[in-house]
């Protein structure tokens, strides 16, 4: 049990690592924001879940468990208005709205 | 164990921190500067919880609960001040 939550902290805090790595190596806003946001919340996951197993009691597990679950409902929302906030920044409106979408006949 | 695996966690987040900020001293646009933020965001939810750890309290996770709160009304602020300033290369539109 100690040493899953081990490796799980070790794990989680290289992910971190590797996050903020692609927010300096990517080109542009929006593929610094997508490393950001999937990497980070694999990160904090797994260190939520390391810590859990590191101490495996009711009140600690309730605790993290509401960090978890607060973390992955609001994330996606925040890197969505990011995003949008990015695109309008960089004045690519037009070019997202040409862009085809999910579903639409190849051309 | 638990103290190198502690270890481990204060040194990655710490590391994320720091190569987060140099994104946001150097970031071209606003939007770069908030992912930074984001970065920075996910290093002190980290460090609470290695806080919580080391000391066997779980005070620091009621401080991690309240950074992830506050962290989600702040990166959307902030979206939302981005993408109504003006920009540089064209006028801003007439506001009423």
């Amino acid at each position: 049990m100690s040493l899953a939550g081990f490796i799980l902290l070790a794990i989680g805090a290289a992910l971190l690592i590797i996050a903020a790595w692609g927010v300096i190596k990517l080109p542009d806003a929006l593929s610094r924001q997508h490393a950001a946001t999937k990497a980070g919340t694999l990160a904090l996951a797994l260190v939520l879940l390391g810590a859990w197993l590191l101490m495996p009691t009711v009140e600690w597990g309730w605790r993290l468990a509401v960090i978890l679950g607060f973390l992955l409902a609001t994330l996606p929302v925040a890197s969505h208005l990011l995003a949008r906030a990015a695109v309008v920044e960089a004045g690519m409106e037009e070019q997202i709205r040409n862009a085809p979408l999910v579903g639409d006949d190849p051309r | 164990m638990m103290t190198l695996g502690i270890g481990i966690l204060v040194a990655g987040a710490t590391v994320a921190a720091v190569v987060a900020s140099i994104r946001i001293i150097a970031g071209p646009t606003d939007a770069d500067r908030v992912v930074a933020l984001d970065i920075f965001l996910a290093a002190a939810i980290a460090l609470a919880v290695a806080a919580s750890l080391g000391t066997g309290r779980t005070v620091f996770l009621d401080v991690a609960i309240g950074l992830a709160l506050v962290g989600f009304v702040a990166t959307i602020g902030w979206a939302r001040l981005v993408q109504r300033s003006p920009r540089s290369k064209t006028p801003p539109e007439n506001e009423s």
